[in-house]
């Protein structure tokens, strides 16, 4: 029995955080914020990421990647979610992913290695305007000649991507139940003609959303994919996010901590009021549960084991709980300084309230696991 | 990440399973029973069948084999738990004795304790209570009055224990008591050994809002107890308090889990008997309760690796308390909401009888009390955990 990170991970995990606050601190993820119409897309800290392999984690070592798992992709993704960090690292890697399980040799061969290297940006693009994280989400139509048409939106740093990644319904589409042919995964150069990006304003300065319009854009299908890919490619961007979240939260919860020890009202500290106290321990047991849940989900996938849906779903629906919940905690018992765009903690609430309807929202997830908890028992 | 057991392990649970296989009769697994017998009839059962077990080798299987146990690791312990668990055997009669006096005599104990004391435990001879609380000292356990007075090579005690688990049927009850005249708080406390059944001893049951009698008040009137039955040193009780308190840390709760998960399903069996499955807001109530059980299960995993490396939990064991407590008894809180127009009723439709989850359901509320409750958690990650400032 060993169900916690390892020295190697543990070590990844400070070596991540001590570069991401020396080369990236909150100032700068200011400057990214306070700048909505720059592309949101620092380069030298995607070259530092590059260089420290950072990318390269889940890319199979003939691809010169480090072939470990998603437990070790949650590490970093924590340590980003704990930095606010913008950059479109966590597009770039769930792109890979896809490749990666569902891509044929030559386009693993074509994709894997630059994306490990730092030398491409690449993005998913899975679901239209409003559309839910499943297939009927899915906006965007595929010819049998692999042209494709439809908008795509919410698609993070789509305006720097040299690659997307787009989840497209093929004739009929897929059953009711989702399951079956009718839906592909393409890549998609959005340089090719009939690709139109359009950046869609949104309240988190961390990242940069925009709408794909698509008419009769040229990709290539990754021939190993399907409804069940998407499926796939939809948990692990669950998982992402919910690391983010889950590092976000922690720091969000250690950062109020911090200010409630130092500030003094009524000639004694703030977080020596019970009221504030005991509302912290709270939201300390919260988000150590979203953790564990965060690794469980993501081991579970690695090991592909049979109860790894069940996983990603409470991963998610924790992860948002703990991330809401903290970092509104960490406005309210910053007092009026909390609430101030001067102040950080706007960053930590906006950062996590997309993160929260990613992938699916807390409503969506906890159906998942209705049905999968609730309609099995006999 | 592994999350398998050791061959060693996995032998013993299969022998576990056989054995509870064998001797927990069908009918003691279909909800209802245990609700459905007069309480010394239940208790008795238990204890007999308790008996049983620890004869056959599943009692202290951590225990060190001089005292009588297996030798185990605390993947066996939890083992041991999550099986008894699904194999929805009855609660130990014996659980304080057996959690917190055992290891700590283990520690601290004289010889003459160690070999008088340990065996008779185990095999359930002997019940054993916790004299701590009393009326005047609760969560504030160094408020607590019951004294005894040096009298040559005894003590005579005086006093009142309240809140005490099984004080009708228990034999002997270690108790906090106050053997230094004039001292305050935590100093002058020593862990004294008492027997139950000598004079002076009267025990009145106290009935729970469950309408069971579990626990009871101990009132010691002039009771001669040995000097000789005490725990820890003279004077050193709060120490010795703080360290039999401590057994409870690095328990796993995935027996807690295991145990819950059988109340979610009984549960959603209600729920669909009543039509109310299908409800979307039904679904996501019972979902969110889903979530933290399963959080319980990854956590009490994380735990277990953790006691396995030798780490010590210290504070954090509180964590683990606040989560498996509000787990459970939010669970119960989403049962009572779905029932629907007849939730008042114990029989809502004539093949839904809500008796024994009812019953769960008002012992879900003490949860969050006894073994400290939630607010002196709280407490402590805040300040022991998270390092908050003391509060005045």
């Amino acid at each position: 029995m060993f169900f916690a990170l390892t020295d190697e991970q543990r070590a990844l995990a400070a070596s991540v955080r001590d570069l991401l606050a020396g080369r990236f601190d909150l100032a700068a993820v200011r400057a990214v914020f306070d700048d909505p119409a720059g592309d949101g897309h620092p380069l030298d800290l995607w070259k530092t990421i590059g260089e420290q392999g950072w990318l390269s984690v889940r890319v199979p070592t003939e691809h010169d990647g480090l072939d470990l798992g998603l437990v070790d992709v949650q590490v970093i993704a924590r340590e980003f979610g704990a930095g606010v960090v913008p950059g479109p690292w966590a597009a770039t890697v769930l792109a890979g992913e896809a490749v990666l399980r569902a891509g044929g040799p030559e386009q693993a061969a074509a994709v894997l290695g630059p994306l490990a290297a730092g030398d491409l940006v690449a993005t998913v693009a899975l679901r239209g305007p409003g559309g839910g994280p499943g297939p009927d989400g899915v906006a965007v139509r595929a010819t049998a000649a692999g042209r494709l048409d439809g908008i795509a939106s919410g698609v993070e740093y789509a305006g720097v991507a040299d690659l997307v990644v787009v989840a497209a319904i093929e004739g009929p589409g897929p059953s009711a139940a989702g399951t079956g042919p009718g839906l592909g995964l393409y890549l998609l150069d959005p340089t090719v003609a009939g690709v139109t990006i359009e950046p869609q304003a949104a309240p988190d300065g961390t990242t940069r959303l925009a709408a794909l319009t698509l008419a009769g854009a040229a990709a290539t299908r990754l021939p190993g994919s399907g409804a069940a890919a998407l499926a796939d490619l939809r948990r692990r961007g669950a998982v992402l996010a919910a690391a983010d979240l889950v590092g976000l939260a922690r720091a969000a919860l250690t950062r109020t901590v911090a200010y409630d020890t130092d500030r003094v009202q009524f000639g004694r500290p703030v977080g020596s009021f019970q009221a504030v106290a005991h509302h912290l321990a709270d939201l300390h047991v919260a988000v150590t549960m979203a953790e564990h849940a965060v690794l469980y989900a993501a081991h579970a996938l690695d090991a592909g084991r049979p109860d790894a849906d069940l996983a990603v779903a409470v991963a998610k629906s924790k992860a948002n709980q703990a991330g809401a919940d903290t970092t509104a905690a960490m406005i309210q018992y910053h007092g009026g300084i909390g609430y101030t765009w001067e102040h950080d903690a706007h960053f930590f609430y906006k950062r996590a309230r997309r993160l929260i309807a990613a992938f699916g929202d807390s409503q969506w997830h906890r159906e998942q696991v209705a049905r999968l908890t609730i309609d099995s028992v006999g | 990440m592994d999350l398998t057991y050791s061959p060693a392990a996995a032998e013993f649970r299969a022998e576990l399973r056989a054995w509870l296989a064998a001797n927990i009769p069908a009918r003691w697994a279909a909800p209802g029973f245990w609700a459905s017998l007069d309480e010394d009839e239940a208790f008795d059962l238990r204890r007999d069948w308790e008996r049983r077990k620890a004869l056959a080798g599943f009692a202290g299987v951590d225990w060190p084999v001089e005292f009588g146990g297996r030798g185990g690791t605390p993947a066996m312990a939890a083992i041991l738990d999550e099986e008894l668990a699904r194999a929805r055997a009855p609660r130990s009669v014996n659980t304080l004795g057996l959690t917190f006096l055992a290891p700590t005599l283990m520690a601290v104990g004289t010889p003459e304790q160690k070999a008088e004391i340990i065996g008779p435990l185990l095999r359930n001879e002997v019940i054993w209570c916790q004299g701590f609380s009393e009326p005047g000292a609760g969560s504030d356990l160094a408020a607590l009055r019951t004294h005894g007075e040096r009298d040559g090579d005894e003590f005579v005690v005086n006093g009142q224990k309240v809140w005490t688990t099984f004080a009708r049927r228990g034999d002997q009850i270690f108790t906090m008591v106050r053997t230094e005249p004039g001292s305050s708080r935590h100093r002058g406390l020593s862990l004294l050994l008492i027997d139950m059944h000598a004079p002076g001893v009267e025990v009145r049951p106290i009935r729970q809002m469950s309408g069971v009698s579990e626990f009871g008040e101990v009132f010691f009137t002039d009771v001669r107890v040995p000097a000789a039955a005490c725990v820890g040193g003279l004077g050193n009780g709060w120490a010795t308090a703080m360290l039999l308190l401590s057994f409870e840390r690095g328990a796993s709760a995935i027996g807690q889990y295991t145990d819950y998960l059988r109340a979610f399903e009984e549960i959603v069996r209600v729920a669909r008997a009543l039509g109310r499955d299908g409800d979307p807001v039904v679904r996501q109530e019972l979902a969110r309760r889903r979530v933290e059980l399963e959080c319980l299960r990854y956590h009490s995993l994380h735990v277990l690796t953790e006691v396995e490396q030798g780490r010590d939990l210290g504070f954090a064991s509180s964590v683990t308390k606040l989560q498996w407590s509000q787990a459970y008894q939010g669970l119960f809180e989403t049962f009572d909401e779905l029932l629907g127009p007849d939730a008042a009723l114990v029989r809502p439709t004539a093949d839904v009888d809500l008796t024994a989850l009812r019953r769960e359901s008002f012992w879900t509320r003490s949860v969050t009390i006894w073994g400290g409750s939630s607010q002196v958690q709280r407490s402590i990650v805040a300040e022991r955990v998270l390092g908050l400032p003391r509060g005045s």
